[in-house]
């Protein structure tokens, strides 16, 4: 099958063209103009495709060719504009590009799209879980992130195209290491919050591979998958094994969610007490994004596996292997 | 048709306010467009759809278009708000002008003094207001420095120095990603800055044209999607000295304004906003306790920043100010805050400026 991989480039989606080349099939690796990998570096079986999906421009005719797409463009960071541009406009340019014989769709979404304060006191979460009613209490990522899965899911309705929405956890792996667990670093303290929670990883290469798996397995119309590894590690789980393989990290120390929860009502009240509700507050403070990082949760890849017949491949303890490797290796 | 006959139509109540271009500032509009009893906001037009729809559903009002002579006719908006790209201003102007609309534009409006003049004619011609934008005269720091000048505590104003160090290269202007102009100016992306300092300077000092400028406008990065990224003016205008900076390869960001008079000088930023004041009567021997009071007040803005910064009162705070006087001036008939003459003095002086960069 030819593939078109947006964000070819970035950290999920080079390891999307190597498990897509490792199945057999032909990729069309987009990349953006100005981090284009030398010619001579792409195996056989990889044409690099140039182009900003902001823009509209040459990158349109090669997805013109594609039988199918991977689409794991996206802006992670940067103001609300900056992720509308990346992320937003980017898919409406695409899908505007899609040629009408294009079989499947495969888009990378998120957990981040999801209501964490939905589950109940057992803590399970799956693909039943509601999405978040109220996106301007969470942030751009977020809302960027659930108008494009729905600017995806209508886009392909409308054209009867098979659709595989894929929601990954936290994608780790070499380059991205969600800095073992821990909140913050205090001198030579980290800060473990909700030591306790689990951290629903998944290794960068089983999350492609599960990707890949996406564009060949029988679909009927619409499917969303959760994509979280078999082992999950609590917070101070992760940052202990890390440690232990070598990363670079102080004394973990403890912080109870209740705590992190009880700042964070602190910070509410001097919000509206203050600044009217306004109050333009970190991560750790902001009591709806501290429930999507550290609330204890049951993360789970029943779906995954049944839908995509996947099974994640590389184990937490080689993850962390390699994630720490590359880390230590790099400048 | 004059504006307070247009503005009968009006019938007492909110204006009717319609937005093109659906970017980065519009963001900076909006909030003001959906919480004034002033305006009600009927029209959201962008080439895209989807940031259109982002922006309504952020906002939670507004007609979603992508096409803005489909929204004009439809909306019959009574103020259009022209925040796209510079150069797609004129067209977008005349366009909501024919429709009977007002227009409030962002800056720069044009890439030269002559178009300016000519949406300024079309708009007086079509009976309607023309106000292009120039928040940063309505921003605390600003408008505690003007009212220092008009006490007279400066003397007679001799020197403005403005200084924008800023890495815009780092956002579109410079993204090597996207092709194209970073602005589609004579100036390149020094010229959407400019307008600011120039206008600036002009409020401040008085002075509102040159007899001389001298100076550098120059690519120093090498990026050519800036076009421009530097600019070290230096304008002569009667007793009146200013110099005017804009610069992407010096730390830390800041947008400091130096104002020198007869008397005392004074320094402000409008990124950390502080106000230092160096004159009567902490001079010659007391200076030291002048530098004194400067250390406290110093150590004063840093906490009202730091309030401002949790509080997101930030740069662009000015800007709902602005819009505020220029509904409220529109509905009474008023001139608007911003005069045509003003816009003009202040696109032939950037006219001047951008020359420095003619034959690179």
């Amino acid at each position: 099958m030819k593939v078109f991989v947006t964000g070819a480039g970035g950290f999920l989606g080079r390891a999307v063209v190597d498990a897509a080349l490792a199945a057999g099939h032909e990729v069309l690796a987009m990349h953006r103009p100005a981090s284009l990998p030398a010619p001579e570096t792409q195996p056989a079986g990889v044409a690099v495709v140039a182009g900003d999906l902001r823009q509209r421009g040459a990158w349109e005719q090669a997805v013109g060719e594609a039988e199918a797409v991977i689409h794991c463009a996206a802006a992670a960071s940067g103001d609300l504009p900056t992720q509308l541009a990346g992320t937003v406009l980017a898919t409406e340019n695409l899908l505007a590009a899609l040629p009408a014989r294009l079989a499947r769709f495969v888009h990378v979404s998120s957990f981040s799209v999801y209501d964490f304060s939905a589950p109940g006191w057992s803590g399970r979460f799956d693909e039943r879980t509601p999405l978040e009613p109220a996106p301007l209490r969470r942030d751009a990522y977020t809302q960027t992130k659930l108008q494009q899965e729905a600017m995806v899911r209508a886009a392909c309705r409308e054209t009867g195209r098979v659709l595989a929405i894929i929601r990954p956890g936290a994608i780790f792996g070499p380059g991205k290491d969600w800095d073992y667990g821990r909140a913050m670093r205090v001198g030579g303290l980290d800060l473990i919050f909700a030591p306790l929670s689990p951290m629903r990883l998944v290794h960068v290469a089983n999350c492609a591979e599960a990707l890949v798996a996406a564009l060949t397995v029988p679909l009927g119309g619409e499917a969303v998958v959760n994509l979280v590894d078999d082992e999950q590690p609590t917070h101070w789980g992760f940052h202990y094994r890390a440690k232990r393989a070598g990363a670079p990290l102080g004394l973990g120390v403890p912080v109870p969610y209740l705590a992190v929860r009880a700042v964070g009502v602190a910070a509410w009240l001097a919000s509206r007490l203050f600044f009217g509700g306004r109050a333009r507050l970190p991560e750790w403070l902001d009591l709806p994004r501290q429930q999507v990082r550290w609330r204890g949760l049951s993360y789970r890849n029943d779906e995954a596996k049944r839908v995509l017949g996947w099974r994640p491949r590389v184990t937490l303890t080689e993850g962390i292997a390699d994630t720490v490797r590359a880390a230590r290796q790099s400048p | 048709m004059g504006v307070s006959e247009h503005l009968d139509t009006a019938d007492g109540g909110p204006l009717r306010a319609a937005v093109i271009g659906c970017g980065a500032i519009a963001y900076e509009h909006l909030p003001y467009l959906t919480s004034s009893p002033d305006a009600l906001l009927v029209g959201l037009c962008d080439r895209s759809r989807a940031l259109a729809e982002a922006a309504r559903n952020r906002f939670g009002a507004g007609t979603v278009y992508t096409d803005a002579e489909a929204m004009l006719a439809a909306e019959r908006p009574d103020v259009v708000h022209v925040l796209t790209p510079p150069q797609t201003h004129d067209a977008l102007v005349r366009q909501a002008l024919a429709a009977g609309a007002h227009v409030v534009c962002e800056k720069p409006m044009t890439g030269t003094a002559a178009e300016t003049a000519a949406l300024i004619e079309a708009a007086a011609a079509a009976g309607r207001v023309l106000v292009e934008s120039r928040n940063l005269l309505f921003n605390d720091p600003v408008i505690a420095l003007l009212a220092m000048i008009a006490e007279g505590r400066l003397g007679t104003v001799r020197e403005c120095d403005i200084l924008l160090s800023l890495d815009f290269l780092a956002g579109p202007f410079g993204d090597r990603n996207l092709a194209g102009p970073g602005a589609d100016l004579p100036a390149g992306a020094v010229h959407d800055f400019l307008p600011h300092l120039v206008y600036l300077f002009q409020a401040l000092t008085g002075a509102e044209t040159a007899d001389a400028v001298h100076g550098e406008l120059a690519n120093r990065s090498g990026n050519a999607r800036a076009g421009f990224d530097f600019l070290d003016a230096l304008v002569m205008a009667g007793q009146v000295r200013g110099r005017l900076r804009i610069a992407t390869d010096v730390e830390p960001s800041a947008f400091r304004v130096a104002v020198r008079g007869s008397e005392a000088s004074v320094e402000t930023d409008l990124y950390n906003p502080f106000m230092r004041f160096d004159g009567p009567p902490d001079t010659g021997k007391r200076a030291p306790i002048g530098q004194m009071r400067g250390g406290f007040a110093l150590v004063r803005a840093g906490f009202a920043n730091l309030r401002n910064k949790i509080g997101q009162h930030g740069t662009t705070h000015g800007l709902p100010r602005m819009l505020a006087a220029t509904y409220a001036a529109l509905r009474r008939g008023d001139p608007p805050p911003i005069t045509p003459a003003e816009m003009l003095a202040t696109a032939r002086l950037t006219d001047e400026i951008v020359a420095l960069g003619a034959g690179r």
